[in-house]
């Protein structure tokens, strides 16, 4: 038990992505709220990204770019790989976000209302 | 030239959607030729593409000549080449269809509609041709992003469902991006093919193992599988007539591609079928979409949404053919789906149709159609023979080789479900064809009066391609068993 502590511990970034994540999800589910369920919503895809940065994430890493008099060793740059696919994981996200946005306001002009209860009994009368 | 067909394939809708705002803003009236004009080259394109895959071999696509698994690569070879050909030819019937019915669902934002058909089309073609599993979430969130915005496009009660799918649709596409971070941690590498050679040796990882369950997760909630299809049926009910036809056969499908590509191609068939259980797994939750899905549609009231449930149990009998892991099933599967993308298609013109003329939303008031529409009623007939499974139509042959291959691998479960999803199927079209043959209510004889004519030509172009499908089976089939078979899967 004290192991899987140790091992839980060494790795805080794995288990703030984990709480994020969970967080998230959370408040897509349990608010009510459209505005607190698309917080929740990118609190997840925030999440995710963090999670590519935690595994890509290197100390005392350098820059990659290959110089002529092959000083440098591949081992130690940092990858940028995973770095360049978030920055289209953001991308996507702020388009996400826009277009939830969007139907958020249109949702607002039609109901009245940003509650999802409220906006449900409406729909059915 | 053709080495080039896949990038044409993507870019032809894609600058079309980019340019129809601008189209749109000097005369919405051309907008709706641009659209056709670039749909039909794709087609043309797509037909001329799979020749060339049948007769050559694979095309192989490198972005900006950066050689696979460095550069970013396109695969388009037997499997994707039909799927594009059936996304393209569908893409351009629907919108064919769609015209007349189009400016009093959507409220007269035309340009936009056309450019979010456009965008959606080419994200598809690109989900259908990426052969990389971050190429894949990027093309996903893009059709996505285009769905949702169709959805809600005629605003009013469709705006809570295009919300709902919104919501869901993002924490799918959030934890696949989750599953492929996973998968390139332990291979260090995103290309399938790349991914298939490290894998065998990385197995006994249990980060391939979450990573795989993540992007099933995710890919799951992308094609509205039991018992994550909660926004299904309402996005496909409330989303404007013009737009079900053509999210309904095309959305779901290609999500269930790309889960043929990450299982048959990223893992590749020997891992699949051997050392991981993913393949059972599936197969036990398409048993259950087909049953689930099935049943559900046999207690609605309103057209489409029966529909929607039939488009889901439907899914489930896909999957099921898919993950038998031997050919057989695997080619009846995919025949199916092609099968299944084109009645879901033909369904929701029907309901478009039937709304139309006559303002019907409910199965009971399917009698006022009778005697009315004949070309309308003839489809329904066509399409529920198919989804019924009654020879000679595609479904029908879809669901045999199905059976077939369940047969070869002893899964008598997977003959059960499907046997079960088929006498729920045939409960559901009893009931409709019982409202518009046999109730006998009065009906007030109106002068026949039949849907324009592209809704006409549409309907029958597909109602037709349903019995073709059938009669051409064996030869289609043959073609997915020569050509888009993964390789190392049993006989």
């Amino acid at each position: 038990m004290g192991q899987i502590i140790d091992i839980w511990l060494s790795r805080p970034n794995l288990i703030t992505f984990i709480l994020i994540f969970l967080w998230g999800l959370y408040i897509m589910i349990a608010h009510h709220n459209l505005i607190k369920k698309l917080i929740g919503m990118y609190l997840v895809q925030t999440s995710v990204i963090f999670f590519f940065v935690t595994i890509s994430a290197k100390s005392g890493a350098t820059v990659p770019i290959l110089f002529d008099d092959g000083a440098m060793q591949p081992v130690q740059y940092a990858n940028p790989l995973p770095h360049v696919l978030m920055l289209t994981a953001i991308v996507v996200g702020v388009a996400t976000l826009g277009v939830s946005l969007a139907l958020v306001i249109a949702i607002y002009r039609q109901y009245q209302s940003l509650d999802e209860e409220e906006i449900l009994s409406q729909r059915l009368e | 030239m053709t080495e080039q067909l896949p990038a044409i394939i993507f870019l032809v809708p894609f600058f079309a959607a980019v340019m129809m705002p601008m189209i749109g803003m000097k005369n919405q009236d051309w907008c709706r030729p641009v659209a056709l004009t670039a749909l039909a080259v794709m087609s043309v394109t797509s037909i001329s593409m799979y020749a060339g895959i049948v007769s050559h071999g694979p095309i192989s696509y490198a972005f900006s000549g950066w050689a696979p698994p460095i550069g970013i690569e396109w695969i388009a070879d037997g499997l994707s080449g039909l799927l594009i050909m059936m996304v393209s030819l569908l893409a351009f019937v629907t919108v064919t269809f769609a015209g007349p019915a189009t400016p009093a669902g959507i409220g007269g934002r035309i340009p936009y509609y056309y450019t979010l058909i456009l965008l959606l089309i080419s994200a598809l073609s690109g989900i259908v041709m990426a052969g990389d599993l971050f190429n894949v979430f990027v093309f996903l969130e893009v059709a996505s992003l285009a769905s949702y915005a169709l959805v809600g496009l005629s605003g009013g009660r469709a705006l809570i469902s295009a919300f709902r799918y919104l919501i869901l649709g993002t924490l799918g596409a959030a934890l696949y991006l989750l599953g492929v971070g996973y998968f390139y941690a332990v291979t260090g590498t995103l290309n399938m093919a790349d991914v298939a050679t490290h894998l065998p040796e990385l197995l006994k990882s249990k980060a391939v193992m979450a990573g795989l369950i993540f992007m099933v997760l995710g890919l799951a909630i992308k094609m509205a599988l039991v018992p994550l299809h909660g926004w299904l049926p309402d996005a496909y009910t409330d989303a404007p007539d013009s737009i079900t036809p053509i999210l309904a056969p095309l959305v779901t499908k290609v999500a269930v591609f790309a889960l043929i590509r990450i299982l048959f191609w990223a893992l590749g068939a020997k891992t699949v079928i051997q050392d991981v259980p993913i393949l059972l797994i599936v197969s036990w939750l398409g048993a259950i979409a087909a049953i689930v899905g099935a049943f559900l549609a046999l207690s609605q009231t309103e057209i489409k949404r029966l529909f929607a449930y039939g488009g889901i149990s439907h899914v489930g009998l896909i999957l099921i053919g898919i993950c038998l892991g031997n050919q057989t099933g695997f080619a009846g599967g995919v025949f199916y789906l092609i099968n299944d993308a084109v009645m879901q298609a033909v369904l929701f013109f029907i309901a478009a149709s039937v709304f139309y003329r006559h303002g019907i939303r409910t199965v009971t008031d399917l009698v006022h159609i009778r005697g009315q529409m004949p070309w309308t009623t003839a489809a329904l007939v066509i399409v529920g023979l198919s989804m019924i499974g009654i020879p000679p139509t595609g479904g029908f042959f879809g669901k045999w080789y199905i059976i077939l291959g369940a047969l070869d691998a002893g899964n008598y479960v997977a003959v059960a479900a499907v046997l079960a999803a088929t006498l729920l199927t045939l409960a559901y079209f009893v009931k409709i064809f019982e409202y518009v043959f046999f109730e006998s209510t009065s009906v007030a004889k109106h002068p026949a009066s039949e849907i324009p004519g592209p809704m006409k030509f549409s309907m029958g172009a597909l109602s037709a391609a349903i019995i073709i499908l059938g009669l051409v089976s064996d030869q289609v089939v043959t073609l997915i068993l020569e050509h888009a078979l993964p390789r190392g899967l049993i006989t």
